[in-house]
């Protein structure tokens, strides 16, 4: 493929044997200090500043994960929980794009039509496969959430549940504050049970907020202490300049490290800086 | 064809029904009327068809750079346009500028001021009071059969909803983002369950250092960036960022107005140029800028300038 040896691009990554349990982030740079992707049977944190892009990175997640085994993917569907009306079809749509475009670059003798009963490399399979919720409330949160295990356990190709975003309901005014740390450490103990028990990835998506602590104020993730300890791996997304990064801050073998990535029309994919050599489709 | 979604009395309790997923093919724009177009192909261009339904748009800029015309403007379209539909404007400025909206209505349409509901705001808990009104008027719309549903809700500004009673000591910091996300949540429930496009009109505040690439922009020659912090810009779907520039060629017949997407799940970060004119407000390409203050109408070919 004409590599510099010692550099591999996220598409080869994905055929190793070991990535099938990883779902790609669409970033080669992104998938390295993750150890190959997002990983199943763990809860993830994402959090950043609003427009950094959270919601984009769930929602490549959540089209990446149904990316067939043939072209070494997981092929399974997503769950993704939409708090605040961040999911837009139509980006989506794009996304499944960007996606199908780049299987066909790498795989050049796949066609769009596969044979029957594997997926088909159209944008509205990829739709059809993403199990869509809105809630408009932390009521409805929890219900959703309760409700999750059985909606997985009659459906078990589901291999990721994205929250999108898991803390916006909880942070209007509760009377009772220990009622709520009550509530979200239920909920995250739920996630993680529902993570192991199904073989999934869960990615919660948290926003960042400003925290008087110590006489000044910090960025810090939101309701930080009644979730900090139930996440497996947090993932900070945040601003260098103009560029875009990402920072492991908590994982059980990974090494704490940074990466940048971008933005771009077709989705996640690596910074135009990065080292990793791969055709890119404008 | 509207999603399937529970009614309005189970918002706010314990649902005993088994939440149902969506189907995201059936959300495609091309299942039903989703976006409010701004009335210029250009802008419409900006924003990749219009303003969405089910999302909240803020609309930051200092004052006078055009935020409260294209409040009027929306609410003069939106029952003409597809999504046919009555607004609801809450304003807390005073007063309502009802001379601007009568001089921007059409003449061929004198009607169309019935379409538009006005209520003013005083503070953050009258917003409140009014949304929940909101909540009933947009639950029961048979009871007002000789106007359009409402489907547009303008509140303009946030801002100054906060400015009197919130001093900046940490405790009414918290109590202050505590009713950001209070008001979010309802005008978000609003948008989603009934297919309303919000509009928030926002101030701006001087920024000394620091500040992420999308929340700071140059305007007027003063660096700065939208009202109400951290807290507040997570509290909005879509971020649009109105700023304006003195020409430094003096030859220019104004300033020179961007519309900057800040931040957007759909829309990639980029700005339109545009001029505020008696008619409305309207994207003009760069070059275009002088001719368009003097002619009439008749917009050309759209094309976006792309700011990458």
């Amino acid at each position: 493929m004409g590599e510099q040896s010692g550099a591999q691009n996220a598409w080869d990554m994905l055929s190793d044997e070991q990535s099938q349990k990883h779902i790609t982030t669409g970033s080669g740079d992104l998938n390295d200090i993750l150890g190959g992707g997002i990983h199943c049977k763990e809860v993830t944190e994402i959090g950043g500043v609003p427009g950094v892009g959270k919601t984009q990175l769930g929602i490549q997640l959540a089209i990446n994960v149904q990316i067939p085994v043939e072209y070494g993917g997981l092929g399974g569907k997503a769950v993704y929980i939409d708090t605040e009306g961040s999911f837009m079809v139509e980006r989506v749509y794009q996304i499944a794009e960007g996606c199908i475009r780049d299987i066909l670059e790498h795989f050049p003798h796949s066609h769009e039509k596969s044979s029957s009963g594997q997926k088909q490399l159209q944008p509205e399979h990829f739709l059809a496969d993403i199990y869509y919720f809105r809630i408009c409330s932390y009521t409805e949160q929890i219900a959703v959430i309760n409700y999750l295990e059985k909606f997985l356990g009659e459906h078990k190709d589901v291999r990721i549940v994205v929250i999108d975003n898991v803390t916006f309901h909880f942070r209007q005014d509760f009377e009772d504050l220990a009622l709520r740390t009550r509530v979200l450490s239920g909920l995250s103990l739920k996630l993680m049970k529902i993570a192991k028990t199904y073989n999934l990835a869960v990615v919660l998506l948290n926003q960042v907020t400003t925290k008087f602590t110590e006489g000044s104020f910090q960025l810090t993730l939101a309701l930080g202490d009644s979730w900090s300890h139930s996440c497996t791996n947090r993932l900070i997304l945040y601003w260098n300049g103009n560029e875009r990064y990402a920072h492991l801050d908590k994982s059980p073998s990974l090494p704490v490290a940074s990466a940048p990535y971008a933005v771009t029309g077709k989705g996640i994919r690596d910074a135009v800086s990065s080292h990793h050599k791969r055709a890119r489709v404008t | 064809m509207r999603p399937p979604a529970p009614s309005a009395a189970s918002s706010s309790s314990y649902s005993q029904r088994e939440p149902r997923p969506e189907n995201p093919l059936l959300l495609l724009p091309s299942s039903r009327v989703t976006k409010l177009s701004l009335g210029c192909p250009l802008l419409d261009r900006l924003l990749s068809g219009g303003l969405p339904a089910a999302s909240v748009t803020e609309i930051a800029g200092e004052s006078a750079t055009g935020k409260t015309q294209l409040c009027l403007q929306l609410a003069l379209l939106a029952p003409q346009s597809p999504l046919s539909a009555s607004s609801l404007f809450l304003h807390s400025d005073l007063p309502f500028p009802l001379h601007r909206l009568r001089r921007l209505a059409p003449k061929s349409r004198p009607d169309i001021l019935d379409h538009v509901l006005v209520a003013a705001a005083h503070s953050p808990t009258d917003l409140l009071s009014l949304l929940a009104r909101a909540q009933r008027l947009l639950a029961n719309p048979g009871r007002s059969p000789h106007r359009l549903p409402i489907r547009l809700i303008l509140l303009d500004s946030v801002a100054s909803l906060f400015r009197a009673d919130f001093d900046a000591s940490p405790a009414d910091l918290r109590r202050r983002s505590a009713l950001f996300f209070q008001i979010s949540a309802k005008l978000k429930e609003l948008a989603y369950r009934h297919q309303c496009v919000v509009v928030v009109t926002n101030q701006v505040v001087d920024v000394l250092e620091g500040g992420a690439g999308n929340t700071v922009a140059w305007s007027s020659g003063r660096r700065v960036s939208p009202a109400l912090g951290i807290a507040w810009a997570n509290c909005v779907n879509t971020r649009l960022f109105l700023t304006r520039e003195v020409d430094r060629d003096g030859a220019s017949g104004g300033a020179r107005r961007r519309m900057k997407v800040a931040f957007a799940p759909h829309l990639p970060e980029r700005y339109c140029e545009f001029v505020i004119r008696r008619d409305g407000v309207f994207g003009v390409e760069p070059a275009e800028r002088l001719e368009r203050l003097e002619c009439a109408g008749g917009l050309r070919s759209s094309y976006i300038y792309q700011h990458h």
